[in-house]
């Protein structure tokens, strides 16, 4: 449902500037010398983006998904790892950011793995044309170090469609940031850690992969906790590994909940757990 | 009038049919032999589910309650007060409520056919039943197992363990011996999209894999009984798949089919698409104004636009036949299988003089049985029966005609099955399958 909005508002006007902007710039390789004056552009305004904080993961929503992992065309998406004389791209996504919000985390994680390609998933529109237009301005401004170049987004519904882009054993590392806590029993199945969701997860992870997940309600932790144990192709990491990690560290700071959590001086829980391998089969 | 038969399965053998009308479930035997065809078992869906949904309220009113007792209200100047404890409304069903439905989904046999699974509305239970020719009415009662949402399909697997899918994605699996339970059970695994058809099969190894199909074009494989390990989606539909089959002849086949144009030939266990068998130009002439989609999404432009929808894919023991019925239409395609590439093409196209509404196969005597929706040509024909002789399917007249009188007669003197023309089950529902895409934020 479309809410009504005044077409000659702020808010309409910015967000059809940004689109036109997202048109021409998204998919185009930014050439450094090109970029005209200091070529700087303004990161977008969090407030012309606002949108309901839900979104039903079971409804039909209007997506673009790729039949099959094959059928994606991630040169798009990373254009600096595609190369023309193989007519094919350098790198595969292996990190993800499942409900990847407004991209906080993404933007740290990117200098920390230069070499991976990293995908925020989101199912809102706003928040995802958010993320969009923060990446375009980050790669235009850090076009002289080719940053940001391995971070992008994209609008989807990561609980139904996970596996029409990525292959068995894809990922290196999933992260699940302050999800939607569905604090109702009977919209469980709408959270993001279910029993039958992380055996999809399980197809994804390569063995030795790692679920990361965080979050400021104690409930949810517990039952996130509860469901990865209780799965038998995950392991939890012990505090002594947590310590030691770097996305843990990246990953309590670097969201824009997490700053949220910080400023409430909250309680943020941590657990990651790693892909195993596949029992024999019997 | 009398109600079409909603959904019907045969014995193997063909002497054995299943019939579904509205809430009832009622067994005829065939004898071709001395043309006779005679009611051997019912069992009627009497589950008043008022009380089920008076315990719901009242659950749903504590509930309510409970949580109003715990908020707490600010006055304008800051302070807190206790919450007025507001009695909780109860909806009343009025004039316009939704009706309840007490139907009978789907029927599923054991492989052994010693076992009948029923699914019913009226309390989203599994009803498990003895089939035992010998007593009077062959089908005992074993045991009725609600679930927390409306099962869509139901199979067996190799130990005859009960693989139950259900509308909202979950599968759960039950053994015949556990008692049934108020307890929420966990799924073994789901989609988050609704289910529509399971299967169960083994590869060349023996080892046992769970096939389901969404409404969301994916079908799953997930190992049996380990089904916590996912072995590989089968991508290529478009739109939601309403059917699988696997033959016996070849297990590491399957058909698949739903809002396509296409009838789609895999090797599973290879994980490939071995052909995409395009019915849409060939059922074309079977669509009718029912087939537009809803006013809402059409485009207008004066293209048509109608669509199809498979209903069910069934094969045969031995012959490399796949039976195929589109919802409301009046025709029955056979198509011919090749063995070892899994190519597809039209063997012959069985037209009727109704639309159908289930189909049926006696896997073993390479039999096909459909019930029709008969309403506008006079009640003439509920059931028909084809055989299979020189390589073609036929009507077979004898069958038809000496069950066809005995049926009708037993079913006009049912009271179930004398309804009006308005109290008649939703025959064609899988066109709703269809995603129109029209959430957007």
């Amino acid at each position: 449902m479309f809410l009504k909005e005044d077409p000659g508002s702020r808010r309409q006007a910015y967000r059809a500037a940004k689109e036109e902007n997202r048109k021409e710039l998204k998919h185009v390789r930014i050439d450094p010398t090109a970029v005209e004056g200091d070529g700087k552009i303004d990161l977008p305004k969090k407030k012309f983006y606002r949108q309901r904080a839900h979104s039903n993961p079971f409804s039909d929503h209007q997506l673009d998904y790729p039949i099959s992992p094959s059928e994606m065309d991630w040169s798009k998406l990373y254009p600096h790892f595609y190369s023309d004389v193989e007519k094919g791209m350098l790198k595969k996504v292996t990190i993800t950011d499942i409900g990847c919000g407004f991209g906080g985390l993404m933007i740290d994680l990117s200098p920390a793995f230069p070499d991976s390609l990293i995908l925020g998933m989101e199912i809102r529109v706003q928040v995802t044309n958010y993320v969009e237009d923060r990446i375009i301005a980050l790669r235009r401004n850090h076009s002289k170090t080719n940053g940001y170049q391995n971070i992008n987004v994209i609008r989807a519904n990561a609980m139904k469609f996970l596996p029409n882009f990525f292959e068995k054993g894809q990922l290196e590392k999933m992260f699940y940031c302050f999800p939607d806590p569905h604090f109702k029993q009977r919209k469980h199945k709408a959270r993001i850690i279910t029993n039958t969701l992380l055996s999809e997860y399980a197809y994804v992870l390569k063995e030795g992969g790692i679920i990361y997940t965080i979050t400021d309600v104690l409930d949810l932790h517990k039952w996130m906790v509860n469901h990865l144990e209780m799965h038998p192709l995950f392991e939890r990491l012990d505090e002594a590994w947590e310590a030691e990690d770097k996305c843990v560290k990246i990953m309590r700071v670097a969201t824009e909940e997490g700053k949220k959590v910080e400023r409430k001086e909250g309680d943020k829980y941590v657990a990651c757990f790693r892909r195993i391998a596949n029992p024999e089969i019997i | 009038m009398i109600h079409p038969v909603q959904f019907l399965i045969s014995s193997r053998d063909g002497n054995l049919l299943f019939c579904v009308i509205k809430n009832m479930i009622q067994v005829f035997k065939v004898d071709v032999k001395i043309n006779n065809c005679s009611l051997i078992g019912e069992w009627i869906d009497e589950y008043d589910n008022k009380q089920l949904i008076k315990e719901k309220v009242e659950q749903e009113q504590m509930r309510q309650l409970a949580g109003n007792a715990t908020k707490k209200m600010k006055t304008n100047d800051g302070s807190i007060i206790e919450q007025p404890c507001k009695e909780p409304k109860v909806p009343v069903p009025g004039p316009g409520a939704p009706p309840l439905y007490q139907y009978i989904r789907c029927l599923t046999l054991s492989d052994d056919e010693s076992i009948l699974v029923a699914c019913t509305d009226s309390d989203k239970a599994a009803v498990l039943f003895k089939v035992e020719l010998e007593n009077a009415n062959c089908l005992s009662l074993l045991k009725r197992q609600p679930f927390p949402k409306r099962p869509s399909a139901i199979t067996f697997s190799a130990d005859k363990e009960l693989i139950l899918a259900d509308k909202f994605g979950d599968v759960y699996v039950t053994s015949l011996e556990c008692p049934v339970t108020n307890m929420t059970p966990e799924p073994v695994l789901g989609h988050v999209s609704m289910l529509t058809d399971i299967a169960v099969t083994k590869d060349n190894l023996g080892k046992q894999y769970v096939l389901t199909a969404d409404r969301d074009e994916h079908i799953k494989i997930s190992h049996y009984p380990q089904t916590f390990i996912v072995n590989k989606w089968l991508f290529g539909h478009k739109q939601f798949v309403s059917t699988l089959c696997v033959p016996k002849w070849k297990p590491n086949f399957l058909f698949s089919g739903g809002g396509d144009d296409s009838i789609y030939s895999w090797d599973w266990q290879e994980g490939k698409l071995l052909f995409k068998f395009d019915v849409g130009e060939l059922v074309a002439p079977y669509l009718t104004d029912f087939h537009f989609p809803p006013e809402r999404f059409l485009l207008h432009d004066g293209t048509t636009r109608k669509e199809l929808s498979v209903v069910k894919i069934l094969s045969f023991e031995q012959l490399p036949y796949l039976a195929v019925i589109f919802e409301a239409t009046k025709v029955i395609f056979i198509l011919e299988c090749n063995k070892s590439t899994g190519e597809l093409t039209l063997h012959q196209k069985l037209e009727l003089n109704s639309n159908l509404v289930s189909l049926a196969v006696a896997e073993m005597t390479n039999q096909l049985v459909v019930s029709l929706d008969d309403r506008k040509n006079g009640q003439e024909e509920l059931i028909k029966f084809f055989k299979y002789e020189d390589g073609k399917f036929t009507e077979d007249e004898s069958k038809n005609s000496a069950v066809s009188p005995i049926l009708k007669s037993s079913l006009e003197r049912n009271t179930i099955s004398q309804v009006d023309a308005d109290s008649i089950y939703p025959l064609y529902h899988i066109a709703q399958l269809r995603k129109r895409g029209d959430h957007y934020s």
